[in-house]
C-alpha cells in the first residue's frame, strides 16, 4: 500500500542545507498500525508529512497505493487527502469558535455529496468518538482530549484507508491520551491502516511494529512482541 | 466547495471579527455613500435646472455679447469687456415678422437705501417688455411703460422680496428709494415669483434701461436682449436672423455662418437647458469621481485587513489543505470574503447615501424655496454594486492567491 525507497529530504534554509531523511527504505501493507519513533529532529514528522502528500521528497521515491506525487497535479492531491488519508495533529488543529458538528464537517464541504449524507456521516463519526453531546458546542469549550477525539472524528470521516496521527498524545493528560489510543487501536481492528508517529515508547508500543529513526536514518524496524492494548488500562 | 457553504462560511467569519470587518467596510460605506449622494444631487440639481428654463418659457431666445467658441471661463472673461450689444440691436431683430417681442436688459450691482436701511442689490434696467416677456406680474401699483424708458424717469419697480426687506409692513408706493446716488420713486411691487436658481426676479430691482445706463452707470451698452418668438416651430429661423441682423448690425462679415467670428450669442433655452447641463454633468462627474478616491481608499483597507486575515488564519489554511481543500476552494473563500466585505459595505453605503440625499433634497427645497427632486438614479444604483464587487475582487485577489499559495506543512507549523 504504501512503499518508500531511498527517500531522501533536505531542507534549503538561507543556503544552510539541513538533512532530514537520508535515505530510508519501507513498506506499510494495508491493516497495519506502524509507529515512527525517534527524539525530535530525527525525520520522522517530515516522513509523515511526505507519506500524507503534504510534503515532496528531494529524491527517491514514495508510492501511495502504486502512485507518486509526481504523477497527481494539485487537484488530485487534494482528493486523495481527502477521500483516502485522514490528519490526527498534536494540536488538534480544530476551527476555533466553530461547532464539533462543523469541525467534524470539515472535509466533506470539499465533496459532492448530499447535504443528509453529510449529516448523517457526521452524526455517525461523532458518535464514534462518544461525543454526541457535545455536537453543538464549539470547539473552544472542550477539553483537550474531547477536542483530540474530535479531531479523530474529523480524520475518519471521509473513511480514509490511511490515519495519520502526529503525537496524537503528545498534549493531553495520561487518561485521555489513553482513551485516543483506545479509538487508534479500534479503527485499526475495523480495517484502517494507522501510522503513528510519537517519541514515547509506550505509546508506540500499541502499534503493532516500530520503525525507529535517528538522523534521518532507520535505525530498527521490527514487530511488537508485547502489544500493549490500551482498554486493558492505563499504562505508566 | 458549494457557493452557498462558502458564503455562510465567510459571513460567519467576518462575524466573528465584527468591529474589524465593521471598521473596514466603513471605507467602502463611505465610498459608496458618497459617490450615491453626488450623483443624486448632480442628477437633481440637472433636473431642477432643466425644469426652470422650461419654465421660463420655450419660445425665448437668449442675446448675450461675447463669443460663442473657447471654454466657459474664457466666455465669461470675454463679457466683461464686451460693450457691443446696443438698444438699437434689439430695436433691429424687433422687425423680423417671427419675433412677437424683444427686450433689453442690462444689470448691475448697488447698495438700496430706504430710511436708513441700506440693502446689497442687483438692478435691472428694463424696457417696456422685460416684465412681460420674462413672465412677471405687477402686484400693486404699475409696471415700466415707454414713457419711463423714453423720459428716463427717476421710478423703480421692486421684486417682491426686496420690498419686503425695504419696506417690511409700510406700503412702498410713493416712497423714494435711493440707488447709486439716485433718488428714485417706487411705482410697483412685483407678485412674488418663487425660488429660482439662477434668476432670483424676487430680489431685483427694476428701472427704466435708460435711466439705468445715462443715471446709474453711465454706459450705452446693454447685457442682454431676450426675444420671444411667436411660435416653437419658428424658434430656429428667429436665431438665425438674429444672427445675421447683429452681423449686419455689428459689420461682420461671416456669409458662412460661422460662430466663432460672432461678437455674440444666440441661444435659445434649448441651447441653455443643454449649456446648463453639461456644465452641471460636468461638476457631478468630478465630485463622483472625488468621492470615488474614497473607494479605492476603502479597497486599500480591505486588501490590508485581508492580508491580516491570512496571515492569522495559517494554520486553518493548512489544515483545510491537509483535509483536502484545493488551492482553488482555498483562494475562493477568501476571495468571496473581500467581496462579502465589500458589497455588504456597498448595500450600507447605497442606503446611507439615499437616505442623506433624501434629507439633502428636503434641505434644498427648504432653501431653495422650489421643489428639489430626489432622485436615485439608476446607473448609480447599479455602478455603486458593481464598483463594489470590483474592489472586492481587485483588493482581495492578492491575498487569495496567497493564501491559495500556502504550503501545507508551512501552514500547519506556523504558530
Amino acid at each position: 500500500m504504501i512503499e518508500v525507497k531511498d527517500l531522501r529530504k533536505e531542507y534549503n534554509d538561507d543556503g544552510v542545507i539541513t538533512t532530514a531523511l537520508d535515505g530510508v527504505s519501507f513498506k506499510i501493507e494495508k491493516g497495519e498500525f506502524v509507529a515512527i519513533m525517534g527524539p525530535s529532529g530525527s525525520g520522522k514528522s517530515t516522513l509523515m508529512h511526505i507519506m500524507g502528500f503534504l510534503d515532496r521528497p528531494t529524491s527517491g521515491m514514495f508510492k501511495f497505493e502504486n502512485r507518486g506525487i509526481e504523477e497527481l497535479n494539485d487537484d488530485q492531491l487534494a482528493f486523495v487527502r481527502n477521500n483516502k488519508l485522514g490528519f490526527i495533529f498534536q494540536f488538534f488543529n480544530l476551527l476555533p469558535r466553530t461547532s464539533v458538528f462543523d469541525n467534524v464537517k470539515l472535509p466533506l464541504i470539499y465533496t459532492h455529496i448530499s447535504e443528509e449524507e453529510k449529516k448523517e456521516r457526521v452524526v455517525k463519526a461523532i458518535e464514534s468518538v462518544s461525543l454526541l453531546s457535545r455536537i453543538k458546542n464549539l470547539s473552544n469549550q472542550l477539553s483537550g482530549g474531547e477536542q483530540q477525539r474530535v479531531a479523530i472524528a474529523r480524520a475518519i470521516i471521509n473513511n480514509p484507508s490511511v490515519i495519520f496521527a502526529d503525537e496524537p498524545t503528545g498534549n493531553l493528560d495520561s487518561k485521555s491520551g489513553q482513551q485516543i489510543m483506545e479509538i487508534l487501536q479500534d479503527l485499526n481492528e475495523q480495517g484502517h491502516t494507522i501510522i503513528l508517529v510519537t517519541h514515547e515508547q509506550y505509546t508506540a508500543e500499541m502499534a503493532k511494529r516500530i520503525i525507529k529513526l535517528r538522523d534521518g536514518k532507520i535505525v530498527s524496524d521490527e514487530e511488537v512482541r508485547e502489544r500493549k492494548i490500551a482498554k486493558q488500562g492505563l499504562i505508566k | 466547495m458549494k457557493l452557498k457553504d462558502s458564503i455562510r462560511l465567510s459571513f460567519r467569519t467576518l462575524k466573528t471579527n465584527k468591529m474589524r470587518s465593521a471598521l473596514t467596510m466603513l471605507g467602502i460605506i463611505i465610498g459608496v455613500g458618497s459617490v450615491i449622494l453626488m450623483m443624486s444631487l448632480g442628477n437633481g440639481a440637472q433636473n431642477l435646472i432643466v425644469g426652470q428654463v422650461a419654465s421660463m418659457g420655450s419660445n425665448n431666445i437668449y442675446i448675450e455679447p461675447g463669443s460663442p467658441a473657447g471654454s466657459i471661463s474664457q466666455q465669461t472673461i470675454d463679457q466683461l469687456g464686451k460693450v457691443n450689444l446696443k438698444i438699437k440691436d434689439a430695436e433691429a431683430i424687433a422687425k423680423d415678422p417671427n419675433v412677437e417681442m424683444v427686450a433689453s436688459m442690462i444689470y448691475g450691482n448697488g447698495i438700496a437705501s430706504y430710511l436708513g436701511e441700506d440693502k446689497k442689490i442687483t438692478f435691472m434696467g428694463v424696457d417696456s417688455n422685460a416684465l412681460d416677456i420674462s413672465d412677471l406680474s405687477i402686484m400693486v401699483g404699475r409696471g415700466i411703460n415707454d414713457d419711463d424708458v423714453n423720459g428716463m424717469s427717476k421710478i423703480v419697480v421692486l421684486g417682491h422680496k426686496l420690498a419686503q426687506d425695504l419696506f417690511g409692513e409700510d406700503d412702498p408706493l410713493g416712497k423714494g428709494v435711493r440707488i447709486k446716488k439716485i433718488n428714485l420713486k417706487v411705482v410697483g411691487v412685483l407678485e412674488e415669483k418663487g425660488g429660482q436658481i439662477f434668476q432670483t426676479f424676487d430680489d431685483y430691482a427694476y428701472i427704466p434701461i435708460t435711466t439705468a445706463q445715462k443715471l446709474l452707470m453711465g454706459v450705452d451698452y446693454i447685457n442682454a436682449i431676450l426675444v420671444k418668438a411667436k411660435s416653437e416651430e419658428v424658434i430656429d429661423q428667429v436665431v438665425e436672423n438674429a444672427r445675421i441682423i447683429l452681423r449686419e448690425q455689428h459689420d461682420i462679415y461671416n456669409s458662412e455662418g460661422d460662430l466663432t467670428k460672432d461678437d455674440f450669442k444666440v441661444m435659445s433655452q434649448v441651447d441653455m437647458a443643454n449649456m446648463l447641463t453639461q456644465i452641471t454633468g460636468a461638476l457631478t462627474a468630478f465630485l463622483s469621481s472625488i468621492a470615488a478616491i474614497a473607494l479605492i481608499v476603502g479597497g486599500i483597507g480591505i486588501m490590508n485587513i485581508m492580508l491580516v486575515s491570512v496571515t492569522e488564519r495559517t494554520r486553518e489554511i493548512g489544515l483545510r489543505k491537509a483535509v483536502g481543500a484545493r488551492n482553488k476552494d482555498i483562494m475562493n473563500q477568501f476571495l468571496l470574503e473581500a467581496i462579502t466585505l465589500t458589497l455588504l459595505g456597498g448595500i450600507i453605503g447605497f442606503l446611507g447615501g439615499t437616505f442623506l440625499s433624501f434629507i439633502a433634497s428636503i434641505a434644498l427645497t427648504s432653501v431653495l424655496q422650489s421643489s428639489w427632486g430626489f432622485t436615485i438614479p439608476l446607473g448609480a444604483v447599479i455602478l455603486s454594486f458593481v464598483v463594489a464587487t470590483a474592489i472586492g475582487l481587485i483588493f482581495g485577489i492578492y491575498p487569495a492567491k496567497k493564501a491559495a499559495k500556502l504550503n501545507p506543512i508551512e501552514a500547519l507549523r506556523h504558530e
